[in-house]
């Protein structure tokens, strides 16, 4: 059997790469070092990391025809604020719940980020250029992303260029103020990543986030997307083997990457090679640093790749409530912070490499499967002392307390929980840091510099390897974009080739 | 009385603006509120015998175009470099900076053998990262959002500049601009003392620690200085701080300026949208087409214009630019020189600037502290005695020891910042000194304390920041002070800013009052003429 690419890694930037080439005629192989395919999202005894699959790109679903493949999609997914004096409902630019005035002035915000969203997405679906010596349409790209920014008008042009590389803590004091609707919105921001809302930066995530055009929430959840995702492998003639898990890229005399060899010491050739590994862990462990400058190794290992995120799921013998009485719904998204500020303070033992003792949580809650499944930050991947059973059993304290505080009688209706740290995370998925993105979403790591200057355009240094994951532009979440962008920019090089 | 031009505030700004305006031929006259000039760059008598240079303490952003342009060393300014500074650990260690580089490679050594090549490369980034920004802080800072052809050309200069790094460096210098000071020391040292050492100029004056995104570019708002064009030195104004300013008022009066002090300003003079003069607090009204504000962003427009003749949008921006004090100070006269531990009797490096700090976690954690409304319980200090270098500002035998403090809040959370406070705040820092030399607190004759609030009372600093506001990028550039009005024109006609809240910001730098000047000259037609700072 004869390859024409070979895909590492069968999460969903992998697969849906490799859907991607198939639809052009290539006979893919995707290699998945786990026995099940799905990454993040695969399901591990009933637990998967990515929990809330609701950004994936429309534009990527159309173009594989997901929808065909036995995927559908229902209303954007409403999120939950609880804080002290109730909870703010948030759906698009409604927040109600949250007071009049509070009310009016996030409406506005809303749709203010979404223009300066909009401006700044017009790069999500394209190579970015190069940061200098790029082609002409490489400028032509870059002119584009300029003139949608012109076209904001001046004021919101001015404002876009101030709160750019600014903090969420202050544009979301300045415009609502403090409370439930802002943590939930500095969670957006902030979340996976290791930065606290009050650090430089963190109205980019937000901004990213809402610029995906057509988010797509998938019905059926992680495994519903995975599944379709599989089908439309198969439809283009791929071929997925789980269980089998690449130690080295192979780079033939000719300097071109030109095949995998897995653990097992089997050899599989292929001229094309995407992979879905960490950037790092791509270049530095798969390839091999020996393939790369020094300038792009050193690049490879500074990349900020942190983790603070723990993934928990508690099994439930009744159903849960808010305090003051509400019900928890199934299948909302549910933020339990209370404040930015219980944010920053969560994130403040974070960056000591300490659990704090008062994580700030997303979470979902499933009637069906009696299952509430948390997403816990600011919690390190590296912790003073190690994971230890104790520190394992403090986070798990932790965290009951905080939804016991906010769900009165929950501690009573635990009936099991199951951990997953970042170290777990990083270790499970060969994941550096545990972190969901695949390094950093920071300015510094965005755009033609992610994952970083010189190696943006989806090709790493030795030609024929392409990565197509998290850590290329644009970035993380469950979009689907770099799987999508990186299978095309090989396919072009392909054609410009010939 | 009618003058071209009228400058309110004699700090080194508006007296450098004054000074430029008047060279230019202008009749300009400079009001200040307190009866003394110098606004924060000040040499104050505060306790008989000793010279406190109660504010700002050293002097290396000063401009030498601005030193040159206003012939500052005919009018007395003479700066002493510092040669050394150092870091003491609890455990006793040191890491003694050296300016001298053979001397700073065998101290680097002595803690790491790996440490003096890793120092150099470091050396090296920032220096680009100087080299790259220093021109454009005598240029107005272009409007993005502006189609005039001077803005799109000034955008087109700094893209070319930036273009011409190439591409790894391109990239490197957008790292840096974001980048936390710890991370970027991490890039290139691996000694926690060496590593603390130098990322204090990454949080001096700012609501920020160390592990925060963008303080690697406030490293250089303190390392693009330079004395007797020695890039990233630190020098010494013989006579304290307020040489310089007395130098400048000096320099301005030759011109044929006036200086009124004593009297601050209590409203500008509007009549249909354009500037006419300013009402002073005494009642006294001077009349000019043309005025200048030295004072920030906030007490300009807030408590001194009417907002009435102020579009809305503007009234935000001014209400919304962030000040956040984050810095105290002692100011101490001392009966000896205090004996460090750690140090050998009489030690050269005793003569520059001092921290007592075990590593970065340690000044993030004071950080957190400022962030709750307190003090840090162990506060980054930079402590110097001035008086090892110039021994004309103690009585012969005695020292003045000047003790930046970061962090300090402007707002307490438990109170104002009455006597008690201001007491047990200076104790903290006391006593973190007196650790590492225990006679310490015994040799104090007089000692003054300053809080942010009383920063801000006295010098007039809104909050007490010492930038006249944050330097973080949403406040810097075109963004400074306020998106759309960042070129020291206000939307009063004939009304200028002047001061460290404009660009290219805070520090002892003269920049924006000679850039300020360079501004009002290009709208009164009249010939530019700023020597080497046009």
């Amino acid at each position: 059997m004869t390859w024409d690419a070979i895909v590492i890694g069968a999460g969903h930037n992998g697969l849906i790469a490799a859907a991607r080439l198939g639809q052009a005629g290539k006979r893919v192989l995707v290699l998945e070092a786990r026995e099940a395919p799905g990454g993040l999202m695969a399901a591990r005894g009933g637990m998967t990391v990515a929990m809330l699959p609701t950004a994936l790109n429309a534009d990527v679903a159309r173009a594989l025809d997901l929808h065909r493949h036995g995927l559908s999609y229902g209303a954007p997914v409403a999120t939950l604020a609880l804080g002290a004096g109730g909870a703010v409902r948030i759906s698009g630019r409604e927040a109600s719940g949250a007071g009049k005035a509070v009310a009016v002035a996030y409406g506005a915000l809303h749709d203010r980020l979404t223009r300066q969203a909009a401006a700044l997405g017009r790069m999500l679906m394209k190579t970015p250029p190069r940061l200098r010596d790029g082609g002409a349409g490489d400028l032509i790209a870059l002119a584009r992303m300029g003139l949608g920014i012109r076209l904001l008008g001046k004021d919101e042009m001015r404002d876009l260029l101030r709160i750019l590389l600014s903090n969420i803590w202050d544009v979301l004091n300045d415009e609502i103020g403090d409370g439930p609707l802002a943590a939930a919105l500095a969670m957006e921001a902030t979340l996976g990543g290791a930065m606290g809302p009050r650090s430089p930066g963190t109205v980019l995530p937000l901004l990213y986030r809402m610029a995906g055009r057509g988010r797509l929430r998938a019905l059926g959840g992680p495994d519903a997307v995975i599944a379709a995702l599989v089908r439309a492998v198969g439809a283009g003639g791929g071929a997925i083997r789980t269980g089998a898990e690449v130690a080295r890229i192979l780079v033939g005399e000719d300097d071109r990457a030109g095949g995998v060899r897995l653990t097992t010491g089997e050899e599989i050739r292929a001229p094309l090679i995407l992979s879905n590994a960490h950037p790092r862990r791509t270049l530095n462990d798969l390839l091999g640093v020996a393939h790369l400058d020094a300038e792009d190794a050193r690049r490879a290992r500074l990349m900020a790749s942190t983790g603070m995120v723990a993934r928990l799921d508690f099994a439930l013998s009744g159903a849960p409530v808010a305090d003051g009485g509400m019900a928890i719904p199934s299948g909302e998204r549910l933020i339990v912070a209370g404040n930015m500020a219980a944010l920053e303070t969560a994130f403040n033992a974070a960056k000591y490499k300490e659990i704090p003792d008062r994580p700030v949580l997303e979470c979902t809650y499933e009637a069906g499967r009696g299952l509430l499944s948390v997403n816990a930050q600011f919690v390190p991947c590296e912790v003073k002392g190690g994971w230890t059973d104790k520190a394992r059993a403090t986070l798990e304290g932790n965290v009951r307390a905080v939804l016991a505080g906010a769900m009165p009688g929950f501690q009573a209706m635990i009936a099991g929980v199951e951990t997953l740290t970042p170290a777990d995370i990083e270790a499970r998925f060969g994941l550096p840091g545990g972190h969901w993105h695949h390094g950093e979403f920071r300015v510094d790591q965005m755009l033609m510099m992610r994952p970083f200057g010189g190696a943006a355009q989806y090709r790493m240094p030795v030609a024929g390897l392409y990565l197509c994951g998290a850590g290329a532009h644009p970035g993380g979440d469950i979009t689907g974009v770099p799987g999508w962008n990186a299978a095309g920019q090989a396919l072009k090089d392909g054609r410009a080739a010939k | 009385m009618k003058y071209d031009a009228i400058v309110v505030g004699a700090g080194h700004n508006g007296l450098t603006s004054a000074a430029f305006l008047a060279r230019a031929g202008l009749k300009v006259l400079v009001v200040e509120k307190n009866d003394y000039v110098g606004g924060a760059a000040v040499s104050r008598e505060l306790t008989p015998g000793w010279t406190y240079s109660n504010c700002s303490y050293v002097c290396s952003l000063l401009r030498p175009e601005i030193i040159r342009a206003l012939e500052l060393p005919r009018y007395g300014l003479q700066v002493i470099p510092y040669e050394s500074g150092a870091t003491f650990s609890s455990g006793g260690d040191y890491f003694n900076y050296s300016a001298d580089h053979d001397q700073l490679r065998r101290e680097l050594m002595r803690l790491d053998p790996a440490e003096a090549d890793n120092y150099d490369r470091f050396a090296r980034a920032v220096m680009k990262q100087c080299r790259f920004i220093k021109p454009l802080l005598l240029r107005t800072a272009p409007d993005p959002a502006s189609l005039r052809p001077r803005d799109l050309a000034e955008l087109l200069y700094i893209g070319k500049r930036f273009h011409g790094l190439g591409e790894r460096d391109m990239a490197e210098t957008v790292r840096f601009w974001t980048m936390s000071i710890a991370e970027y020391l991490d890039q290139y040292l691996t000694n926690d003392l060496v590593k603390a050492h130098i990322a204090g100029a990454g949080i001096i004056g700012t609501g920020l620690g160390p592990y925060s995104p963008g303080t690697a570019y406030v490293l250089l708002h303190h390392y693009m200085g330079e004395v007797d064009g020695a890039i990233g030195a630190w020098g010494f104004a013989r006579g304290g701080m307020g040489a310089i300013t007395r130098a400048m008022a000096d320099s301005f009066r030759a011109s044929g300026g006036e200086i009124r002090a004593g009297s601050g300003l209590d409203r500008f003079l509007v009549t249909n949208g354009r500037v006419t003069g300013v009402a002073l607090e005494n009642g006294d009204e001077f009349h000019a087409d043309t005025v200048i504000s030295g004072m920030d962003v906030r007490r300009t427009f807030t408590e001194h214009a009417d907002e009435a003749d102020l579009p809305a949008d503007f009234v935000r921006g001014v209400k919304r630019y962030r000040f956040r004090g984050s810095s105290g100070k002692l100011n101490i006269a001392l009966d000896g020189m205090p004996d460090f531990t750690a140090a050998p009797k009489g030690a050269r490096f005793l003569r520059g600037d001092l921290h007592f700090l075990d590593g970065m976690e340690e000044i993030e954690r004071a950080y957190d502290d400022w962030k709750e409304g307190r003090w840090s319980a162990s506060p980054y200090v930079d402590f110097l005695i001035p008086t090892q270098i110039d021994p004309t500002m103690a009585p012969p035998g005695k020292h003045y020891a000047t003790i930046f403090v970061q962090y300090a809040p402007y707002e307490l959370a438990d109170g104002p910042w009455d006597d008690a406070r201001r007491e047990a705040f200076a104790r903290t820092v006391i006593d973190k000194v007196t650790r590492h030399a225990p006679n310490f607190a015994d040799l104090i004759v007089h000692k003054e304390v300053r809080s942010p609030a009383d920063i801000e009372r006295e010098v007039g600093l809104s909050e007490g920041n010492i930038f006249q506001g944050e330097l973080t990028f949403d406040q810097l550039l075109f963004n400074r002070p306020v998106p759309g009005y960042a070129q020291y024109r206000s939307p009063i006609k004939g009304l200028y800013m002047c001061g460290s809240s404009t660009h290219p910001g805070g520090g002892v730098m003269g920049a924006p009052g000679a850039n300020a000047a360079r501004e009002v000259l290009r709208d009164l037609g009249r010939k530019i003429d700023l020597g080497a700072a046009a």
